[in-house]
């Protein structure tokens, strides 16, 4: 299959014999699950439960706030025994009650009905920053896409959760794609996939044939190279396509998901399910049956490792994600999110901290592997220096945080946690200084509530008076030119939607680009633009109103 | 902050272990340069790393940092390792010392230590002696095979303490091809000049086989991926390039591109000395412009400038373009457009 490069890349040691081996297996079920408000990318949910509430295993219990954000649900049927700011726990009663929504046929449902349930399965991107799986489907709105990207590159050492989700469901894979296909006009769809993932390529390829409908679906098996998996990288590596520094993938006609996200995506429209559950591979040198498992949100990891046969003086540290990009635990008390894809619980031998730093030598060995063909050496050095006008020159920002400079650096200099810092200090920074515009916007968003409540209190009075004063007021002379003052304010309420619809797509834009930032402001701003719409179409419900009362004396 | 580290899975070397490798590329020069030259050749050696050992440990002890580290790092010791090997036969320790103070505490610590550096250590202080002490710095025996009375003679050890006097000196000394060469005069044409024999007995001979063993090193350090190709194939190609197209112009008058690749520090310059990550440039693009530049002005300055061979100045000339090059040859991130915008235009979608 003919593929085309993206420039450096690193050959790490794979490491994914030890969870590959087996079949998926159902891990047990928690006594206990603690489930955070905040699993994706924008703001935190806000809980809908009460304690002492009994729930069952898809009951919404926090509601998503703000567009950048997902609803909650319960993970375990049982009871609702804590509430804080941050998390709800539900004591399980183990009998596993389910309470799903009801099916749609995605062939024949609206698109609108669609991404309503998309949104209301709580659905974000499973594999890394937790992305609302609606909102992406939204920004496709905005944009000619004509490709799906199913990014089954998996290229990260040791995590094998994506490869384990094609063997076990190929068919519902491809038909959560053609679903996400359906939904936002795509043509093709094109699966990446590593070549050291052979078993789940048969199994793509045995399911293909009854697949191919309504897009076209094509396997593009990959040489394994980290960080293929990485968005820009598979898409210039299947697509030959460049998406622009600061841009996304639809802004070439593109869009990507993992197959776990298209999987859940099926189960969420075909069976009703919301997404309390997911894939997680568990592996590392400290476990005695390593493997993939189906794991319920909100289980602790301590008891997840448990049931897998934790040594406790074996274990060095566990890691989330993938060895390159994922983060240590600081404590085993942590429950899996919807982002948790692997929990690597590694010995000392198997993962060492890294030997002391030493200064840099300017090897360039850093620069022949970054993927994104940045200037690690001086990217370092001038974080180091805080010089953060040059370090966005360098462009900082189009790093993607992959590791493979740190990788190959023989001075053990750890790059990308300078990188991270710094990209830390000046969103910091920036967000001092939008601190002044956001209030500024706060103003205006409590001037647009007022407005807003006016205008409703207007057009409430309004139908009042249309109701106790309907005989006498054809003579009225207060409302002399009902049909020019309706046009303008068919004009404001048509502007006032526009200016909705572009706040959505900045917010959903700014939130797809840089999935860690804060949005507060644009949500605000949002939030405004919505406002203002009530008010306009308040007013011009009266002004109608109005008018009819006028012509109907 | 990612977790695996290329050190554990073998992938890649440590800062240490790559200097420790070129020092292990240097012995076949080290070796055949002892053959040709005489055992002072690893007195210079022996005498420069140690006295570089002894620099850094009490400098990076002066700046109050671990000295250890510094130590284990293995650059100091290859920073004398490369300058005790450009040293005529048998400096006197003297001379090695203020060559190696110049080179470790000047040029490298108090710039800020490993990695500060703008300029290439070992060629800062070949270049200050070379200015300062001309007279022990051409101080180039002739080649001898190594017998065991050669080994052992007083002079030797005289000339290691640096207890000989400049006229005794003077009757050992023979000059370089190179030094020979710019020195024959202009009315004396290459033909007759060759014609008279000027160099003793198997002096060129001597000097290519050494360059072979340079090459030999260098090759092996390619082969390992401690260096890359880009700066030595840019330097030896843009050093025979010129001196092909000055040996066209004029074959009476000027050397052949073969002389100057196989005689002076030409092959040793660019496989050890210009390859030096810390003071070379940094891009690809910039290394071959840097290679490049190094191997014009070795062409320039050996034709029309004053010194006969001009290794360390090229080097150092163009150690003082880096950072202009680094920022000229700053590569094209994936995802920007050609028109060079830092940033996506940030509209709305
Ligand atoms: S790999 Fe490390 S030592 Fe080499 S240039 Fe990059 S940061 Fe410096
Ligand atoms: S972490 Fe950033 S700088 Fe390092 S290789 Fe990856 S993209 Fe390049």
């Amino acid at each position: 299959m003919p593929a085309f490069e993206f420039p450096g890349g690193i050959y790490p040691p794979e490491r994914k014999a030890r969870s590959n081996q087996s079949k998926l297996q159902v891990a047990a079920l928690p006594a206990q699950v603690t489930l955070p408000l905040k699993q994706h990318a924008g703001n935190a949910a806000t809980p809908c439960v009460a304690m002492g509430d009994s729930v069952k295993v898809g009951s919404l219990i926090a509601q998503r706030d703000g567009m950048i954000s997902a609803p909650l649900h319960a993970s375990v049927s049982g009871t609702v025994t804590q509430i804080s700011n941050t998390a709800i726990t539900i004591e399980s009663d183990g009998l596993d009650n389910w309470q799903r929504l009801p099916p749609l046929d995605w062939r024949a449902a609206s698109p609108a009905t669609l991404l309503e349930r998309l949104d209301s399965s709580g659905l974000t991107g499973l594999g890394g920053a937790g992305f609302p799986t609606y909102i992406k489907a939204q920004v496709a709105e905005h944009h000619a896409i004509d490709t799906l990207v199913v990014n089954a590159a998996e290229c990260e050492p040791y995590i094998t959760a994506d490869d384990l989700t094609l063997r076990s469901y190929p068919a519902d894979v491809l038909e959560g794609a053609q679903l996400i296909a359906r939904l936002c006009g795509v043509q093709t769809i094109v699966i990446g996939i590593e070549d050291n993932k052979p078993e789940a390529i048969s199994a793509l390829e045995h399911a293909l044939p009854q697949a191919q409908h309504p897009a076209a679906i094509v396997l593009k098996v990959i040489e394994t190279r980290y960080p293929s998996g990485g968005e820009r990288q598979l898409i210039k590596k299947v697509l030959n396509r460049d998406v622009p520094s600061g841009g996304l993938p639809a802004d070439v006609g593109t869009l990507c998901h993992n197959p776990g996200t298209l999987l859940a995506a099926l189960h969420a429209v075909r069976d009703g399910k919301p997404l309390v559950e997911r894939i997680v591979t568990l592996t590392g040198e400290a476990v005695s049956t390593p493997g993939n498992y189906w794991v319920r949100l909100g289980t602790s990891v301590a008891s997840l490792l448990d049931g897998v046969g934790l040594m406790p003086g074996q274990l060095h540290q566990v890691i989330v994600g993938g060895p390159m990009m994922g983060t240590p635990l600081a404590t085993l008390d942590t429950p899996v999110t919807k982002t948790t894809n692997c929990l690597i619980a590694a010995t000392l031998a198997e993962l060492p901290p890294a030997p002391i730093e030493s200064p840099c030598i300017r090897c360039s060995a850093c620069e022949s592997v970054c993927p994104a063909q940045l200037l690690p050496q001086q990217l370092h050095w001038y974080a180091r220096a805080e010089n953060d006008s040059t370090l966005e020159t360098l462009n900082l920002f189009d790093c993607i945080e992959c590791g493979a400079c740190s990788f190959v650096c023989p001075s053990f200099i750890p790059l990308v946690k300078d990188y991270r810092l710094a990209k830390q200090r000046i969103r910091m920074k920036q967000i001092e200084t939008a601190k002044s515009d956001h209030a500024k916007h706060r103003f205006e968003f409590r001037q647009a509530r007022l407005a807003r409540e006016d205008a409703e209190k207007q057009a409430r009075r309004q139908a009042r008076l249309a109701q106790t004063q309907k005989p006498s007021t054809s003579t009225a002379g207060d409302h002399a030119t009902p049909e020019v003052d309706l046009r303008s304010l068919r004009i404001a309420q048509t502007a006032a939607k526009a200016a909705v619809k572009k706040a959505e797509k900045v917010l959903a834009r700014a939130a797809e680009q840089d999935p860690k930032q804060r949005f507060d402001d644009l949500e605000t701003q949002l939030a405004t633009a919505q406002e203002n719409l009530k008010a306009a179409e308040a007013r011009l419900a009266s002004a109608r109103e109005n008018a009819i009362q006028k012509d109907t004396p | 902050m990612s977790m695996m580290h290329a050190a554990q899975v073998g992938a890649a070397p440590s800062t240490a272990h790559l200097m420790r490798w070129v020092i292990v590329a240097t012995l076949p020069g080290i070796a055949a340069m002892t053959f040709y030259f005489g055992l002072g050749v690893i007195s210079n050696v022996l005498l420069a790393g140690l006295f570089a050992l002894g620099a850094e440990a009490l400098i990076v002890a002066l700046r109050q940092r671990p000295v250890r580290p510094a130590l284990r790092d293995s650059s100091a010791l290859l920073t004398g390792v490369l300058l005790g090997a450009s040293l005529p036969p048998a400096s006197p320790w003297w001379l090695i010392a203020v060559g190696v103070m110049a080179a470790v505490v000047v040029a490298k610590q108090l710039y800020g230590g490993l990695g500060h550096n703008p300029f290439n250590p070992a060629m800062v202080g070949y270049a200050l002696l070379l200015v300062s002490l001309p007279t022990y710095m051409t101080l180039w025996s002739p080649p001898q095979a190594l017998t065991a009375e050669s080994l052992f003679n007083q002079t030797l050890w005289a000339q290691i303490i640096g207890s000989l006097p400049p006229a005794t000196l003077d009757a050992l000394s023979g000059a370089t091809p190179l030094d020979a060469f710019k020195h024959k005069g202009e009315a004396v044409l290459a033909s007759e000049f060759w014609a008279s024999q000027p160099l003793p007995e198997g002096t060129l001979s001597a000097w290519r086989n050494v360059a072979f063993a340079w090459l030999i090193g260098g090759l092996v350090l390619i082969a390992k991926r401690i260096i890359s190709w880009h700066i030595p194939i840019a330097m030896l190609g843009s050093m025979m390039l010129l001196a092909t197209l000055f040996y066209a112009s004029d074959p009476s008058h000027f050397a052949s591109p073969l002389f100057h690749l196989l005689t002076g520090a030409t092959l040793f310059g660019a496989f050890f000395i210009a390859t030096d990550p810390v003071s070379a440039a940094t891009s690809q693009r910039g290394k071959l412009i840097y290679g490049a530049g190094i191997g014009a002005l070795v062409m320039i300055i050996r034709t029309f400038g004053g010194y006969p061979d001009a290794v360390a100045f090229a080097v150092l000339l163009m150690n003082l373009c880096v950072p202009l090059l680094d920022i000229y040859t700053v590569p094209r991130p994936s995802g920007h457009a050609n028109t060079a915008t830092h940033s996506a235009p940030k509209e709305p979608l």
